[in-house]
């Protein structure tokens, strides 16, 4: 046991070891001695919630990126040489952001005398949580099914159908509560589809959940040309509105990224915290991992296997419906096709979060923030491919469960049909 | 607490598992369930348990009548169960696995470990069973494990324990702590449903001895019933508990392992600088606790697992790393542990089954094309010769029984010329007439001078085969010792003590 989480984490350091290089070397030392770079923290927002003013921030991108390249290095080399308690994937998590960091710094350095490019780190943290927040929804209904045992390959399809329903009902009650018990009523009623197939009939949870995404996302494209394009009041798009949270807003960069937000974000916080709770403090959470790894052992004590996972499967497909509705709400209209594969992100940072909450949140972040930035790329004229930062998630996702950075061990029932007798 | 089963009869389809059991456990006793497998005790132990529902008769606690919807019933009017297989949850801690199901909680519905904790102290201290609250389960070795599904038993309040096969993955050492419990649970009052087919522990530790056999009840008897009259009683028929052989006249080595390590699936040294001789003429028994490298040792020298470092020669060639084919054309002959797995294919025919292992070659194909007029016969005269059970050489193989299935790898294995045989866990599974049988074959090769290595967690099995023991103990040979030593220090060797009496 000892020597393999050893080996996992020495895996861990010597990516971090490795990104380190690659961002003081390819990054830092080729900029050009006269390079400069600025960051700035002030989001564009006069009203009342905006953050107390800071200045701007201009670095020789030399220095910045070899400083931030031979931090990462640090950490990674602490990896090499011991294992600390906890953490492991908290200090690869700030290794990927310094990473991000130091690609802005290189990819807006100026040589000439003034500034005229900036990064407003604000900005681009503010821009990055709405995709962070659908993952975190995503991945914590991926925690609710998988840790009683069912694999929910399905939150895309989730997704679809809760941003499907979410804008239908904003449109026409214009109040995302109602669109949210929608969204949530849709994703749940998913989830009882994928519940009853699968424990009922004992079907593939894998195939199962692929078809529910292939008919959800026909199933919408198809109401939408027939339902919404003609009769455009029933997807009329609206934005939901900003909740600032008075005084903390006015913390610089914090403040507007997490204080100044709709109230899907501060849902997906309390999701968060009440299912990380739930799962490791009280009798419900243990009964459900129970499940989820020896179905057999929880059967003889009494505890109704079948009936856990019906209500694990259905409350995970609420959560993911309402990640649709938080998405839909973010772009405020439905669009077919435009979730494109945020779903399987969001399973992607489940299983790179280990199966937990804290660890799907810290996923969620670095997958959010390399997607944000690949869509957003031109913005900052880089010369590298939206193309190959939007594969991150996925490189770092095939890195994991291959056990190159860190072995991942699922619940051990995990997908498993149970039978009783 | 008084258990009484009235009439049992419980039905798979057309398989009548208990036909009309009667059974009764007086409080304070330890009685026996002895049969072979498949005579029906699992069974009738999930019925009584509440995971099965029986198709006539009761069962009475006390003189009441009870219903079980499910287990949790069952636990709450008192019964505790230790299965076979662990109902622990290897990634818990022993103290979660302990209340699971029975949960102290303070407010909404948080769980109360310091509660837990209290708990299992005071049932360990009470019942003399020690151990960490904290402890991870699968951090612990397979006695304490079976020690904490006892206390979960306990500390669910059970008076009546049923033990289902307590005895199979434990070593002898650990089989005696775990009587010494048994004696004293049962000395304080609980009632114990001692589940076995092992006639030596029955007869060490029980008040009274039920036999049955194809679901029925065959007789009662006391404790003192020489082991002979259990055994027939048992089968239904008399059997020979002991293997004739006469003495090795060992040759020269045949199978060599030189200083070899494996690594298992999770990359750790699971042999660990292991070196063996395996002269023509002799058995060598591989005795050792499930678990300790001997799966890994034989799945390397059959080319099925890579060798991480070491050499492994048979006749003088080296075949360290050979695919599986080739380990078998230089003459291994392989009957291998888990036999629906890697032994035959259930969906072919008994007569495709025999060829497995050569299905390419003269006379069985030629060509490309395969020769199934030499397949049949092939079939036919080994069906003959070794007494395989089967409606035509043309059923699938699943419609034998388990010994059957057997007989046709053992018929397969040692129907061609080989120079070394390795049978893992041969008889596992198998009834006392088809391992009487399988034990014959294997002296038979061995007196025609083949070398055999036999692997086996039984240690009946290890002392009457072997010639030499070799015992196995966390990937390394703690000692390789004369049949003619006792059992308690094989025991000790199994547990990890190194021989000082090492060859």
């Amino acid at each position: 046991m000892n020597t393999v989480s050893r080996l996992r984490t020495r895996g861990i350091g010597a990516f971090m070891v490795l990104l380190g290089l690659v961002t003081a070397l390819g990054f830092g030392l080729v900029s050009g001695s006269s390079a400069r770079s600025s960051l700035t923290f002030n989001p564009v927002d006069l009203s009342a919630s905006a953050p107390v003013h800071v200045g701007t921030l201009t670095l020789p991108t030399v220095i910045a990126n070899v400083v931030l390249g031979l931090l990462m290095v640090a950490l990674g080399v602490e990896l090499l040489v011991r294992v600390p308690r906890r953490g492991v994937m908290a200090r690869f998590g700030a290794v990927a952001l310094l990473f991000f960091l130091a690609l802005l710094l290189w990819a807006v350095r100026t040589t000439g005398p003034a500034p005229i490019n900036f990064v407003n780190v604000t900005a681009v943290l503010v821009g990055a949580s709405a995709l962070t927040m659908v993952l975190i929804f995503g991945s914590l209904s991926g925690v609710l099914c998988e840790r009683a045992g069912v694999v929910n390959i399905a939150i895309e399809g989730q997704f679809i159908g809760g941003a499907f329903i979410g804008s239908m009902v904003a449109s026409t009650t214009h109040d995302f509560f109602f669109a949210a018990v929608a969204g949530g009523a849709v994703g749940g009623l998913l989830g009882l589809v994928l519940a009853f197939l699968s424990l009922r009939y004992l079907s593939d949870q894998i195939i199962v959940g692929v078809v529910l995404v292939t008919m959800l996302s026909g199933l919408s494209s198809y109401l939408n040309l027939q339902v919404l394009t003609p009769f455009p009041q029933y997807n009329t798009g609206n934005l939901a509105p900003n909740l600032p949270i008075p005084l903390l807003t006015k913390i610089p960069v914090l403040g507007p990224v997490l204080f100044d937000q709709t109230g899907f974000f501060y849902l997906m916080i309390l999701l968060v915290a009440g299912v990380s709770y739930a799962l490791f403090q009280t009798r419900w959470g243990l009964r459900v991992r129970a499940v989820g790894e020896h179905p057999q052992a929880a059967a003889t004590v009494g505890i109704k296997v079948v009936g856990v996972r019906y209500a694990n499967v259905i409350l995970g497909g609420v959560v993911a419906g309402l990640g649709g509705v938080a998405f839909m709400a973010s772009q405020g209209q439905f669009q077919p096709g435009y979730t494109s594969g945020l779903g399987y992100i969001a399973l992607a940072a489940l299983i790179f979060g280990r199966w937990r909450p804290s660890g799907a949140v810290v996923a969620s972040i670095i997958f959010g923030l390399s997607l944000y930035l690949s869509y957003n790329l031109q913005t900052f004229q880089v010369p590298v491919s939206t193309e190959v930062l939007g594969m991150v998630p996925y490189l770092i996702t095939i890195a994991v469960v291959s056990g190159l950075i860190g072995r991942v061990r699922p619940p051990a029932a995990d997908g498993v049909p149970y039978r009783r007798d | 607490m008084r258990l009484e089963l009235r009439g049992i009869t419980k039905r798979f389809g057309t398989l009548t598992a208990n036909d009309h059991i009667d059974l009764t456990v007086e409080p304070g006793q330890i009685h026996c369930l002895l049969g072979e497998n498949g005579a029906g005790k699992s069974t009738l132990m999930n019925v009584v348990f509440g995971l099965l529902h029986p198709d006539e008769g009761e069962i009475l606690i006390d003189d009441v009548p009870q219903r079980f919807a499910n287990s949790g019933d069952a636990v709450r009017r008192g019964i505790g169960m230790v299965h076979q297989h662990f109902m622990l949850v290897p990634v818990f801690s022993v103290a979660e696995n302990v209340v699971l199901g029975f949960e102290p909680t303070r407010r909404l519905g948080r769980l109360d470990h310091a509660r837990a904790r209290e708990e299992i102290r005071h049932t360990s201290q009470q019942f003399n069973l020690e151990v960490d609250p904290d402890a991870i389960v699968e951090n612990l070795p397979v006695g304490l494990q079976q020690r904490v599904e006892i206390l979960k038993a306990l500390n669910h309040d059970a008076e009546l324990l049923i033990l289902d096969e307590p005895t199979a993955v434990l070593t002898p050492q650990e089989i005696d702590a775990l009587m010494a419990i048994m004696r004293s649970l049962a000395a304080s009052g609980k009632s114990i449903l001692f589940i076995s087919h092992k006639l030596k522990e029955v007869r060490a530790v029980s008040d009274v001895v039920t036999v049955i056999r194809q679901g029925r009840v065959i007789d009662q008897v006391p404790p003192t019933t020489d082991e002979s009259t259990l055994a027939s009683l048992m089968v239904g028929r008399d059997v020979s508990l002991t293997v004739a052989k006469d003495v090795a006249a060992p040759g020269a080595p045949v199978l060599e392992l030189d200083d070899v390590v494996v690594r298992d699936d999770r990359g750790l040294a699971a042999v660990d600088h292991v070196s063996l001789q395996v002269h023509a003429g002799e058995i060598l028994a591989l005795a050792g606790v499930q678990g300790n490298g001997q799966t890994e040792l034989v799945e390397a020298i059959a080319g099925m697992r890579p060798v991480e470092s070491g050499r492994i020669t048979l006749g003088g060639r080296d075949i360290t790393g050979a695919t599986p084919r080739a380990a078998l054309d230089s003459g291994l002959g392989h009957i291998p542990e888990d036999r629906h797995r890697y032994g035959v294919v259930m969906s072919l025919s008994v007569a495709d089954n025999l060829v497995l292992n050569a299905p390419r070659r003269a006379p069985f194909a030629a060509h490309g094309s395969r020769n199934l007029a030499a397949v049949r016969d092939n079939a036919e005269d080994l069906v003959g010769r070794f007494d395989i059970r089967t409606t035509s050489v043309q059923a699938p193989l699943s419609s034998l029984s388990g010994g059957n299935q057997q007989k046709v790898i053992v018929a397969r294995e040692l129907s061609r010329p080989l120079e070394v045989l390795v049978a893992s866990q041969p008889t596992r599974g198998l009834d006392v007439g088809s391992i009487e049988y399988v034990h014959r074959q294997i002296v038979e090769q061995r007196n025609e001078g083949l070398a055999v290595l036999i692997v086996s967690s039984e240690l009946d099995e290890v002392m009457a085969l072997g010639d030499r023991i070799a015992v196995m103990h966390a990937g390394q040979i703690t000692g390789v010792v004369d049949p003619s030593t006792s059992r308690e220090r094989i025991g000790l060797l199994m547990a990890g003590a190194t021989g000082a009496d090492h060859e």
